[in-house]
């Protein structure tokens, strides 16, 4: 028996999803531990090894694959809590992080401080050097500066690099020269320069990527290094496949030489594990959204591929990169309802948060949340909350909301409950607009999947107002992002700048460009361990009409060399594209282009999926209980059948209204909706 | 949810509350239907930053979108231009009154008229009607500020035009589609008479997609509660922000409060303009009168009344809470006056290309002022007034063809003035905008433009300083390598620099100059005007920072040791302003010492007035700057 194996580090829990060769799942769950995140992540493997009555180096020794998401890159930023990281700059431009786009939001809140800046001024320092934008040296680079730079990188004990010079992009010598000084002045310091990170106009994003990226350096490389020694020393014999926030796997070397992938990238696996259960029952355009205890994601999958932003920030820095969309906000079980001062329901974005938590919890809470408005409605079993794991006091929770908001509304506890309920919802379906409608996506071509947390309480009414027309729950929602670890594919990008038009064509600079990005890409990919076969590379650029400034990134013709016909196909594309999007197109015009990028993909073998059981009883066996719902089509309670998810078979169906009971999820049918266990054992609602 | 104080919203509401449940009104589909409103808004702004064509648009985000209800009623907007959104629906109603019974579903009506209520002949607003079961609902519209309107030298924002035929082509409200069909003759008419008419046109598709989108996402709105019910939830919309600002403005103590700002100049010479307010709290009612401002000027600096009202809504609108929607129900509680052919309010035919620019940012900063008496906590200090934001212009040879090129570039902007919580921030440009405005970045600049960056940093102690201190002003230099660069100076607070309150200093104006690289030579420049600059030669600008808030003696002296290290602030500003006395070379604050020097420095400088400061032709960094040989040029025109 061989296994593949997804852990991904959460806040609370560290989630392992084990797959063996004929497709069972098992899943462990261990206490995150947040002091030293590998000791809580050795526990677990050393459990799973027990669990399947094998010796540590046995179990890994039968791993196919393991792939990582770790939070360690994310909580250093949050936290703060990395290297003095220093900022080496061409002289004139200390101030680019500090300026940002010279925007600022909330125009009328005066109160509001700007950002401060993520590396202080005095470790920002100036390098005598210039280059132009089409790669002429303007100003050859003073070396005694860089060394006069590394002598106040000493003193200071600076830990850790970011170089990012104007135009490094078309011409990287300076960046590398300065590397090769700081290598023998200051041996024991990394060094990262921008040209490697994210060779991309625009000096603002990219100046951010390398600051951050040599900010997480250490503190992933430690942590990344030391796993890999523990599983190679017990007889692992892969590279450590890390998670990454493209959405993609990648090994421990090639993330360390590109660390800003390894941000924010739990969350990115969650379009694939949507995918997955979505495309084998037909569906290959996907909606994922995840509803914690403070924050709702949402991401999007279209004909098999993630969509992927470079918009994407942290700690309001850009990291420029292209990573999974994954859209925020402050919406989750924790989320307070209160009244605005002219007497407007809103719901968050602040959080009861874990403590006191929500009033139900009876930890102190008497604020009403989300969770309070789903006890009141009776979507929320209080005897089997998280499984029993937790009380619920349904008392607190009618309490506060009726002192918040019914009294002041002049509603009743339900009435005013349900009022919440449909004011999250909306918030919830306006943060997928932003990634759907917004992006030129209609959503109702796309199934809803759900993963874990309290989402799928609110999935069939999501789904309803945004006209969609399935949403699955994936009967592992609870451990959703470590089972997309599982099915991700490696993957790495790869870009470079080049302009040209398509009236007048550079064809062999582009041709050459494009060569050499895949050439690179495959090299990597080998010497990583992948054969050759076994790798997908596609290829894109930016496009834009000319003049115009902001580019979309189009895919284009990837076999072979780009040629006559090539250049009408991506002018089409772009048309096309473009009119989506914008509701106009200039067909007339040539596009310009600029990046071009190659992304290159190994793809992992889907693992099998045995059948799931099919139902050999009636459903009358599933059945749990009854218990007075609230669903707002009448204004009354109604007494409602209560499944157990567990016992629901394939085959088996569940007329609304209903609710489905699992350990870690709840599941409403709203009348008119219809819920079936397909074949591989998910939870499918008809909306 | 607020922000000035976010945790007293919650769970505190008392008894007062009017029920929206009284009105025939759902609470919980009111909600749903406001957040709507806002979705709507800003996919019009998406649509239109993403597609258009120029960087003033696409990359700056000087424009706004709008939904207004067939009154012509702000119903929602994006928090995008201040300057825009708070007047958008004077032109609107200029538009519904010249097409009154004419108006067609599949119209789209542009104008750019400052004397039909437009902000300046810069901005060109497009509106479509929406139209639902053949019933006008709705107008979905968008303003944009243009690369170039057609004035007679190569700035969509000139300071020395005389009239209006000078400063653009003139578009009284008019049709540029009816019934879905365009005019074309008319459409080619208006981009014959402007400028890289290649870009405009793009953009105008980019303003035309951003009116579709709101369009289309009304009507979806429409199909799902339909017309009647959507309507009386607009009202109570409009209620609602009505009753928050109703509140808000009553707790600004009643009274008339009078104030002085200053005019570098008019862009043709004559310096040194007032402009006056009398603004008048009356229980829930704030009105602005500008009588006693200087007359009208001779150039292109002139005030209209679109600006006057927008200018009016700005700073008040900062001093009530920022969540509050900024819609016809808040917008109805201010209102303003100015004498006809003042600088504020001119007379036709005066020129007003750079009223959104000047007077537009001294009509603000009185209010402020104004404000700082009544509600001292809540007020600002000065906003850079646009300085060292020049729109410069050329020949691009760098291709197979030469090609016009313009831009407004805005990265050497001035700093935001302090508040009584925040420091300012950089690059705010001027209140006008309140920090909407985004810059290129150098690398964009250089591709797009046959320009080099040579330096793009803070101007040590280039910002007022207080508690809180101003945002940076910026020491920029731009040249051209192959062809000349034409530059228009179009900003204003260099010899009236931005104001401090509280004890907090003014920023320090700033100025900019055109330098020989090999003689080394100045013709230095006041805020507005012209100047070539030839291949050989170099653009400076120093921007002021934003003036400081409350006295710098409060200052935290471990902040003020960090400042001094980073370069921000000088170590004689530290001692001599701050009173924070540190070692020169660790920035190791010495607190004893600083104990004794602030002490000293209270004692010494007596009674300090609410505002600096407080006459006009205060800067002194001309002055301090200029070098035997150098020039100084009043107002060139091109």
């Amino acid at each position: 028996m061989q296994y593949i194996l997804g852990v991904d580090i959460g806040g609370t829990f560290t989630d392992f999803s084990l797959l063996d060769d004929v497709g069972n799942i098992s899943l462990w769950k261990e206490a995150t531990t947040p002091k030293n995140p590998g000791e809580a992540v050795q526990q677990g493997i050393r459990a799973l090894a027990e669990q399947t009555g094998m010796e540590l180096d046995t179990f890994l020794k039968r791993l196919d694959l393991f792939v990582h998401g770790q939070t360690i890159a994310t909580n250093t930023v949050i936290q703060r809590n990395g290297p003095k990281t220093a900022l080496l700059c061409t002289e004139g431009f200390r101030d680019v992080i500090h300026f940002r786009d010279g925007f600022k939001p909330e125009r009328y809140n005066i109160q509001l401080p700007p950002p401060e800046d993520f590396v202080p001024r005095y470790l920002r320092i100036p390098i005598t050097e210039r280059v132009k934008y089409d790669g002429t040296v303007v100003q050859p680079l003073d070396e005694d500066s860089v060394r006069t730079a590394a002598a106040k990188l000493r003193s200071e004990n600076v830990e850790s690099v970011a170089v990012a010079f104007l135009w490094s992009i078309v011409n990287t010598a300076h960046e590398q020269r300065v590397k090769a000084i700081l290598a023998e002045e200051l041996p024991d310091v990394p060094v990262v320069l921008s040209s490697d990170v994210l060779p991309m106009i625009r000096e603002w994003e990219r100046t951010t990527c390398t600051i951050l990226s040599a900010y997480v350096l250490p503190g992933i490389a430690r942590y990344m290094v030391e796993l890999e020694e523990f599983l190679h020393g017990n007889a692992y014999p892969h590279p450590l496949l890390i998670m990454q926030l493209n959405g993609g796997s990648s090994t421990v070397n090639k993330v360390l030489q590109r660390p800003i992938n390894s941000l924010a990238s739990g969350p990115a696996a969650a379009p694939v594990a949507g995918l997955y259960c979505s495309e084998r029952i037909g569906m290959p355009n996907v909606i994922t959204i995840d509803m914690g205890g403070t924050s709702f994601d949402v991401s999007m999958v279209t004909d098999g591929s993630p969509t992927l932003t470079r918009e994407l920030r942290v700690h309001d820095m850009p990291v420029g990169v292209a990573a999974v969309d994954v859209h925020s906000i402050g919406a989750g079980g924790g989320s307070i309802g209160w009244i605005d001062k002219g007497g407007a329901l809103q719901m968050g974005p602040q959080s009861a948060g874990a403590e006191p938590g929500p009033a139900c919890y009876d930890q102190g809470g008497t604020l009403p949340a989300c969770t309070d408005a789903n006890v009141v409605l009776g979507y929320i079993n209080p005897d089997y909350f998280l499984g029993g794991r937790r009380e619920i006091n349904t008392e607190h929770s009618a309490r506060a909301v009726e002192e918040h908001i019914a009294k002041p509304l002049g509603l009743s506890v339900p009435a005013a409950a349900h009022g919440m309920f449909r004011i999250i919802n909306n918030n919830m379906v306006d943060a997928i607009r932003v990634v759907s409608i917004e992006r030129g996506v209609d959503p109702r071509n796309y199934a809803l999947v759900v993963g874990g947390g309290a989402g799928a309480i609110h999935a069939g009414m999501l789904g309803r107002t945004l006209g969609m027309k399935k949403a699955i729950i994936p009967r592992y929602s609870g451990v959703f992002c470590s089972f997309g670890m599982i099915v991700s594919d490696v993957r790495h990008d790869y870009m470079q700048a080049h302009a040209t038009n398509t009236a007048r064509f550079d064809v062999a600079g582009v041709n050459k460009v494009v060569a050499e990005l895949e050439r690179k890409a495959m090299d990597d990919m080998v010497e990583e361990g992948f054969p050759e076969g076994e790798v997908i590379l596609s290829r894109f650029a930016d496009a834009k009409y000319p003049a115009q400034i902001h580019e979309l990134t189009i895919p284009i013709p990837s076999d072979g060399e780009l040629g006559k016909a090539s250049i009408s196909e991506m002018e089409q594309t772009f048309h096309d594209l473009h009119e989506r999007m914008f509701t106009y197109s200039v067909r007339e015009s040539p596009v310009d282009l600029f990046h071009w990028r190659v992304v290159a993909h190994r793809k992992v073998d889907s693992p099998a999926t045995p059948a799931f059981p099919a139902a050999e009883q009636s459903i009358e066996t599933a059945q749990k209980a009854t218990r007075s719902v609230y669903f707002g089509d009448i204004d009354d309670y109604r007494d409602t059948n209560i499944y157990d998810g567990d016992l629901l078979q394939r085959g088996m169906s569940v007329a609304g209204p209903a609710v489905v009971e699992q350990k870690n999820t709840t599941i409403v049918v709203f009348p008119g909706q219809k819920l079936e266990v397909n074949e591989y054992g998910d939870f499918v609602l008809d909306l | 949810m607020s922000t000035i104080d976010p945790v007293k919203n919650i769970g505190s509401q008392d008894e007062s509350i009017p029920l929206l449940a009284e009105e025939n009104i759902d609470p919980i589909t009111f909600s749903v239907i406001l957040n709507r409103f806002s979705t709507i808004a800003r996919e019009m702004t998406l649509a239109l930053e993403y597609t258009s064509w120029t960087s003033i648009l696409a990359l700056a985000r000087d424009f706004s979108c709008a939904i207004y209800d067939a009154k012509a009623r702000q119903v929602c907007m994006m928090d995008a231009l201040p300057i825009h959104t708070n007047s958008l629906h004077v032109i609107l109603r200029s538009m519904v009154k010249a097409f009154e019974g004419n108006v067609y579903d599949g119209d789209v009506i542009v104008s750019n008229d400052p004397y039909s209520g437009n902000t300046h002949v810069g901005d060109f607003v497009t509106a479509c009607p929406i139209f639902y079961e053949g019933e006008h609902r709705f107008w979905a519209v968008t303003k944009g500020h243009q690369l170039d309107c057609g004035a007679y030298e190569a700035t969509s924002v000139a300071p020395s035009a005389k009239d209006v035929w000078q400063e653009a082509l003139q578009l009284p409200p008019i049709k540029f589609y009816e019934k879905g069909e365009p005019r074309q003759d008319v459409i080619n008419m208006y981009l014959a008479n402007v400028r890289y008419k290649e870009l405009l046109y793009g953009d105008l598709k980019a303003q035309l997609g951003s009116i579709w989108t709101g369009k289309r996402r009304m009507i979806e709105l429409i199909d799902e509660y339909g017309p009647q019910e959507l309507d009386h939830y607009v009202e109570a919309i409009l209620d609602y922000a009505d009753r928050r600002t109703s509140e808000e403005i009553r707790n600004i103590p009643d009274g008339t409060y009078e104030a002085d700002s200053w005019i570098d100049s008019d862009g043709m010479g004559n310096t040194n303009l007032t402009v006056h307010a009398a603004v008048t709290v009356e229980d829930d009612r704030i009105h602005v009168n500008f009588a006693g401002s200087s007359p009208q000027g001779a150039g292109g600096t002139n005030g209209t009344i679109g600006v006057m009202e927008a200018s009016a809504g700005i700073p008040i609108l900062t001093a009530i809470d920022p969540e509050i929607p900024h819609n016809d129900g808040c917008l109805r509680h201010i209102t303003c006056e100015a004498p006809l052919g003042s600088i504020v309010s001119a007379k036709y035919p005066a020129a007003t290309a750079m009223a959104t620019l000047c007077p537009a940012a001294q009509e603000q900063e009185v209010i402020w002022k104004a404000l700082a008496q009544a509600v001292p906590e809540r007020t600002s200090a000065g906003y850079g007034g646009f300085h060292c934001i020049p729109s410069i212009s050329g020949v691009d040879k760098r291709g197979d063809e030469e090609e016009g090129w313009a831009a407004m570039f805005f990265n050497g902007g001035s700093g935001g003035g302090a508040s009584k919580n925040a420091d300012g921030w950089p690059l705010i440009m001027l209140s006008s905008g309140l920090g909407g405005l985004k810059i290129i970045s150098t690398e964009m600049s250089e591709l797009l433009y046959p320009i080099m960056m040579d330096h793009h940093e803070i101007e040590t102690d280039s910002m007022g300083h207080g508690n809180t201190m101003g945002g940076a002003g910026i020491r920029i230099e731009v040249r051209p390598y192959d062809t000349p660069m034409e530059c228009h100076a179009t900003g204003d607070g260099a010899s009236n620099p931005p104001f401090g309150v509280f004890g907090g200093t003014p920023g320090i104006g700033g100025g900019n100059y055109r330098e020989n690289l090999d003689t080394g030579h100045r013709d230095y420049c006041s805020s507005k005007g012209y100047m070539l600059i030839e291949p050989g030669e170099m653009w400076v600008g120093v921007s002021s920072g934003g003036g400081g808030f409350g006295d710098p003696l409060e200052r935290s002296a471990e902040k003020v040791c960090e400042h001094v290290r980073d370069e921000i602030i000088s170590f004689e500003t530290a001692r001599d302003i701050y009173g924070v006395v540190m070692d020169p070379v660790t920035f190791k604050l010495d607190e004893q010492a600083s104990i004794a020097r602030r002490a000293l420095l209270s004692e010494q400088r007596g009674e300090v007035p609410m505002i600096q400061p407080t006459q006009a032709d205060s800067a002194t960094w001309l002055q301090e700057n200029m070098r035997e040989g150098d020039n100084y040029l009043l107002d060139p025109l091109p």
